[in-house]
């Protein structure tokens, strides 16, 4: 394995996370040779930005800010065809993954989405590790050269620190047949009503509300929770049934399967239908006034108790804890 | 109009996962297949869609061991899809996203559709790879983490949403595409009981295994290998905070978050 091509996503505030994760698992498979980024869209990133990759290669074109899979699969091809790498690591952010499933058909790789371990054997070997149904299990695989595409999932890999300097950077030349390809055709964007955290299934942490909270006026004792930590709101289905908060909410078999890096579960008796879509968070807290509730059972720490009080107080102490005033922010 | 349906059996969620004697894989003894979860919202959409535009039929497809696929492609006749395409799986053939992709893509070269439907990613694997690796094969541009989809233009375009961070992208694009749905705004309906009976005694069609078998042999070499499978250690149950306020309580949560856990932000 020689060499492996990041591709650096964006987000409004710059380079995501999930794809800084991405360079450190880029140099764990890179075999000694060079971690190139790839960065799609107007400017490199910010000098503040000191992404730990060897060479950056811009491409700045009309439109591209919002490039589609097939656009980004061929320019990601490209990249790896300019530096000579055989290995890619795609963030497994929504779009990354997409993107993973065209580039392994185009540029003829094996490739392994929402990766949580690997080895990286002296002799060129590829082993890794995936949880598989809801993270009631798990599988190791192993990918066959020379070419390989790896997904790693969010929060699994520690970011690497940032470089002492800016990488040095040049532009991409476009591939040949690139202006045929078709663009992602976006109309309009319609923010989500009242949702001001970030997005469920790429949340470092949920907090989920459940039936326990009683009403729909009380889920805001949740969300005002989930606004000190940062975190995503969550919903059991009892609540999104009933319609205290819309489906987009829901955790679980039937809504999102999530895997933050802490998931606090308020009033959810933790039904195996809401349990597999968010027993591989990592941390788990469960709050719940029946010390026999099964979310017990696959939480690491409980809080046995009426919620009603507790919230607030649990409130209250993040945001004093973090700095933040009384009153809700914005 | 021809829309498709991608469909995967997977195993119903209250399936008690163990692995096979070798450890190498789900030990299939007793597993009842049932259509993957956000399959549910493509078939769904797909028959909205249906209702929508009279003329248009809806066809499922399903890889895999022909027993499991037609399991579910019999629950998607049951649930008003019009026609159904097994697709067989050659016996000990990688179970790979792209081998599988390989092979939905020669049944969709039989029976084409300007339209092709799936999920988002299955419960079982979750790789997310086989939509967009269809769409490629077949040259046509995808939509990911769709919630909706409208036809316009009598089928020559489509509206749709996506759900991304913070809300929901509204994209128009032309046919022929893939669509990979999420959880669909609708709940997906449920079949009556004479269409489970009626579904029984459907025809499906069939990719016979040979077929398949040449049709993924250029893939094969990279497909990848299962060394193991394994179930994680059981959790020994939450460690439960003593306290006699809701503020100690508060105070000795954040505590452990920060100092044990180290999952304070
Ligand atoms: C096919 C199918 C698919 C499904 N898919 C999903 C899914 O994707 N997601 C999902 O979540 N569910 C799903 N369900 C539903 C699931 O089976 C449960 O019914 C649901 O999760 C229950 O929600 P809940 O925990 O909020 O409510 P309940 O089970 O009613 O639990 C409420 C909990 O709140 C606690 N409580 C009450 N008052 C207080 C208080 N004052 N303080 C603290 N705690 C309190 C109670 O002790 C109880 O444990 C599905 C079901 C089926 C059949
Ligand atoms: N064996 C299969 N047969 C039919 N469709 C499949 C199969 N495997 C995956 N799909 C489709 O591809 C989607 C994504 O699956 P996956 O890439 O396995 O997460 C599924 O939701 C299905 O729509």
């Amino acid at each position: 394995m020689t060499g492996a091509v990041v591709w650096l996503e964006r987000t409004s505030t710059g380079v995501a996370g999930a794809s800084r994760e991405a360079v450190g698992v880029a140099r764990s498979i890179a075999g000694g040779g060079p971690v190139v980024g790839l960065l799609v869209g107007a400017g490199g990133p910010s000098a503040a930005e000191r992404i730990p990759v060897d060479r950056l290669l811009l491409v700045d074109a009309p439109g591209l800010a919002d490039a589609s899979s097939a656009q980004l699969a061929a320019l990601l091809a490209a990249a790896a065809a300019a530096s000579g790498a055989d290995s890619m690591v795609l963030a497994g952010t929504a779009r990354g993954r997409d993107v993973v499933g065209r580039l392994a058909v185009r540029w003829g790789a094996a490739a392994a989405t929402n990766v949580t371990d690997l080895v990286a054997g002296g002799s060129g070997e590829l082993h890794v590790t995936r949880p598989v149904f809801g993270g009631r299990a798990s599988e190791t695989l192993e990918l066959p050269g020379p070419r390989r595409i790896l997904a790693p999932r969010p929060h699994a890999f520690a970011e690497p620190p940032p470089a002492s300097a800016a990488p040095p950077s040049e532009a991409l030349v476009l591939p040949d047949g690139f202006s045929a390809l078709p663009g992602r055709g976006m109309e309009g964007f319609e923010p989500t009503v009242g949702s001001k955290g970030p997005e469920l299934g790429e949340a470092s942490i949920v907090v989920s509300g459940g039936r326990g909270l009683r009403t729909p006026e009380s889920f805001h004792l949740v969300e005002e929770l989930a606004e000190s930590l940062g975190a995503a709101v969550g919903a059991s289905r009892a609540v999104t049934d009933a319609g205290w908060r819309p489906s987009s909410y829901q955790v679980g078999q039937t809504g999102r399967a999530v895997s933050p890096q802490l998931y606090i579960a308020v009033g959810i008796s933790g039904a195996i239908q809401h349990i597999v879509g968010m027993v591989s968070s990592r941390v788990i807290v469960a709050i719940n006034s029946d010390a026999q509730a099964p979310i017990f059972k696959v939480a690491d720490y409980g809080i046995v108790g009426d919620l009603f009080p507790i919230l607030p107080a649990l409130t209250a102490e993040i945001r004093r804890q973090r700095g933040l005033t009384g009153s809700a922010p914005g | 109009m021809e829309i498709a349906v991608l469909v995967k059996p997977v195993p119903d969620a209250e399936t008690r996962l163990r692995p096979d004697p070798a450890g190498k894989g789900l030990d299939p003894e007793g597993v009842k297949w049932v259509l993957a979860g956000y399959d549910e919202s493509a078939v769904e959409q797909a028959l909205l869609l249906k209702e929508s535009a009279p003329g248009t039929t809806v066809r499922a497809i399903s890889y895999g061991p022909a027993v499991r696929a037609d399991e579910v492609l019999r629950a998607a006749i049951a649930l008003g899809c019009d026609r159904a395409t097994s697709v067989e799986a050659p016996a000990g053939v990688a179970d790979d996203p792209l081998v599988t992709a390989a092979a939905l893509h020669l049944a969709l070269s039989r029976f084409p559709a300007s339209l092709v439907l799936c999920g988002k990613q299955t419960g079982d694997h979750e790789s997310g790879l086989v939509g967009p690796a269809v769409a490629e094969l077949l040259a046509v541009p995808e939509y990911g983490v769709a919630v909706n989809v409208r036809l316009d233009a009598g089928g020559a375009e489509m509206t749709l949403q996506q759900s991304v961070e913070g809300g929901l992208l509204r994209l128009r694009a032309k046919l022929p595409a893939l669509v990979a749905l999420q959880q669909a705004w609708n709940d997906p309906r449920t079949a009556k009981l004479p269409n489970i009976l009626k579904s029984r005694k459907a025809p499906i069609d069939r990719v016979p295994a040979a077929d398949v078998a040449a049709a993924v042999a250029a893939r094969l070499p990279l497909a990848t290998r299962r060394l193991a499978f394994r179930l994680p250690p059981p959790r020994t149950g939450a460690k439960m905070i003593e306290y006699k306020t809701p503020e100690e309580a508060a105070q000795k949560l954040v505590r452990i978050l920060r100092e044990k856990a180290k999952v304070f932000p």
